[in-house]
């Protein structure tokens, strides 16, 4: 009874534990940085495409039936405030979340528990490498950054998507949409956005590191690691972005 | 993919290795269709002649495997997504609605947005983390371990044991995950609208029971079906074609994420657009 209550805590424990010494050997001296160009440029290469064909259809359907509301009380007009809302504050940081807690972070937690299953991590121990400083920090590092960057690219695919949408399938006035744009949208929602996101990067890389670091148990074990990774990413971002949204949203009123 | 060592350089090697991976991606193509056609041509000998395999993913689904298992599988997983996604919808919509001045129709919010948009596209992304790339890590680890292959051999159709009875539980599974989100997302905007902005309940509750329609329901429902269809098949297909040790186990379920959560998106728009048509079938004024 008392150890399978304990198993999850201590669960719970070396995660904080990881995530705490990851966070204190990203601000300490010795840097990979060659790891962390590489890591960059294989994240963004992973969560491109899959980004874009992910923003195009979920942004056409939240603008779909966002225009079916305001066609009905006459207000097509402004298509283009609901579209840039709904983007910006939700479903733009949300499919960044989706693909780099689906694309970018299974691939990582799939590499790190290919080499903790080699032996490979024991290997860099007994050498006296540290794998946190060597592979989990440039990694964090690459996720929290690439999330950032892939917002600015995800929201602008959706919005050039809703505006495609809104103009030839709802026949809203190519100007009104464009115009009406920035009507309850400034700068601030911008910078939240990007904040959202660079928090979703570094948990995403928190819980990919971790699962990938304790895989145990050959295939079965790996592929079960994967599966959680993608689980626990989604459900802590989304909570995330509650709490993210509920702390922004008081201060409007 | 890559070629392979010893092999002498051909004439023209970027264009050759260009073409060549044009080529490999073409067959893919091929090999994955006809990898669906043949699981769902076979879901009818699954449920008849595995019934009992079909019964036990069923339940193994719903409730999940390993760690998963221990807070709760796949239902209580999906619903703690909705759950985020239902307050979301009260956070951002009521002080919209109070601005304009009409935070009194946040019931119709409620009863719009849900069942058309939060459900359907939050659920198909749960789906495929929890049901889909379970299915993958595990015929993943069938396949490395060579058990796909004891089981050909035993002369048992692999393809009907193994893929089409997981499309068919995750057919059956969609139904409790459906009401189980569809109810978190009710609750959720209702608790941020009520209990949090302090919007009297029975204004709430009015404009909710007005504006809710049966067959959003129901056509959510459907979108769902069509998402468990697509998600289930994918995942397997990665699962059947894992290959290089327990690294190609984790790099199949990440690919299969990758694929199926794009596809599983644009199916559920499709079905949508097809569902509402172009007016949305919607009428403010009743």
């Amino acid at each position: 009874m008392v150890t399978t209550l304990s198993k999850p805590v201590r669960e719970a424990g070396s995660f904080f534990a990881m995530s705490v010494d990851i966070l204190v050997q990203m601000v300490r001296p010795p840097f990979a940085w060659r790891e962390f160009v590489y890591q960059t440029w294989f994240v963004a290469r992973v969560s491109l495409a899959p980004a874009i064909f992910l923003a195009i259809p979920f942004n056409v359907m939240v603008v779909f039936f966002l225009n079916v509301l305001l066609v009905e009380i006459g207000a097509a007009d402004i298509s283009g405030t609901g579209a840039a809302l709904a983007v910006l504050t939700q479903s733009g940081p949300g499919t960044t979340v989706l693909t780099v807690g689906g694309a970018a972070a299974t691939a990582m937690c799939a590499d790190l528990g290919a080499r903790t299953v080699r032996e490979e991590i024991d290997a860099m121990k007994v050498m006296g490498i540290s794998p946190i400083q060597r592979l989990a920090v440039p990694r964090v590092a690459a996720l929290t950054l690439v999330a950032v960057l892939l917002t600015g690219v995800v929201i602008l695919v959706s919005l050039i998507g809703c505006y495609f949408f809104s103009v030839y399938v709802n026949n809203v006035s190519p100007g009104a949409f464009v115009a009406s744009l920035t009507l309850l949208n400034g700068l601030r929602d911008v910078i939240i956005a990007l904040l959202k996101s660079a928090l979703f990067g570094l948990t995403a890389g928190f819980i990919a590191c971790y699962k990938g670091f304790t895989v145990g148990g050959g295939p079965q074990g790996v592929g079960n690691a994967v599966n959680e990774t993608v689980v626990y990413s989604f459900v802590a971002l989304f909570v995330i972005n509650t709490l993210i949204s509920g702390i922004t949203a008081q201060s409007v009123i | 993919m890559t070629r392979p060592v010893g092999k002498p350089s051909s004439l023209r090697p970027w264009l050759m290795s260009t073409l060549g991976g044009w080529v490999d991606g073409w067959n893919r193509i091929g090999e994955q269709t006809a990898f669906y056609f043949q699981s769902l041509r076979s879901v009818g000998e699954a449920v008849v002649k595995y019934r009992t395999e079909t019964l036990r993913l069923i339940a193994q689904m719903s409730l999940g495997v390993g760690a998963l298992a221990l807070v709760g599988g796949a239902t209580v997983i999906v619903g703690s997504l909705v759950l985020n996604a239902g307050f979301i919808v009260g956070l951002v919509g009521y002080p919209q609605f109070n601005r304009i001045g009409v935070e009194a129709l946040s019931g119709f919010l409620s009863a719009y947005v849900n069942p058309r948009l939060a459900v359907p596209l939050i659920c198909s992304f749960g789906m495929a983390a929890t049901i889909g790339a379970g299915a993958t890590a595990q015929l993943g680890a069938m396949r490395i371990n060579e058990e796909i292959d004891a089981l050909e051999v035993m002369g048992i159709r692999t393809i009907a044991y193994l893929a089409s009875t997981r499309v068919v539980a995750g057919l059956v599974v969609v139904m409790p995950l459906f009401f189980v989100a569809q109810l978190a997302s009710f609750v959720a905007t209702k608790a941020i609208v009520v209990t949090g902005y302090g919007q009297s309940g029975g204004v709430y509750e009015h404009y909710f029971n007005t504006y809710l329609r049966v067959t959003d329901i129901f056509w959510a429902l459907i979108e769902l079906m069509a998402q468990g269809v697509v998600i289930m098949l994918i995942h397997t297909y990665y699962g059947f074609t894992a290959s290089g040790g327990p690294a190609g186990v984790g790099e199949a379920t990440g690919r299969a994420v990758r694929t199926s959560l794009a596809a599983s998106i644009f199916v559920t728009m499709a079905v949508a657009l097809a569902l509402y048509g172009r007016s949305g079938d919607f009428h403010l004024a009743g």
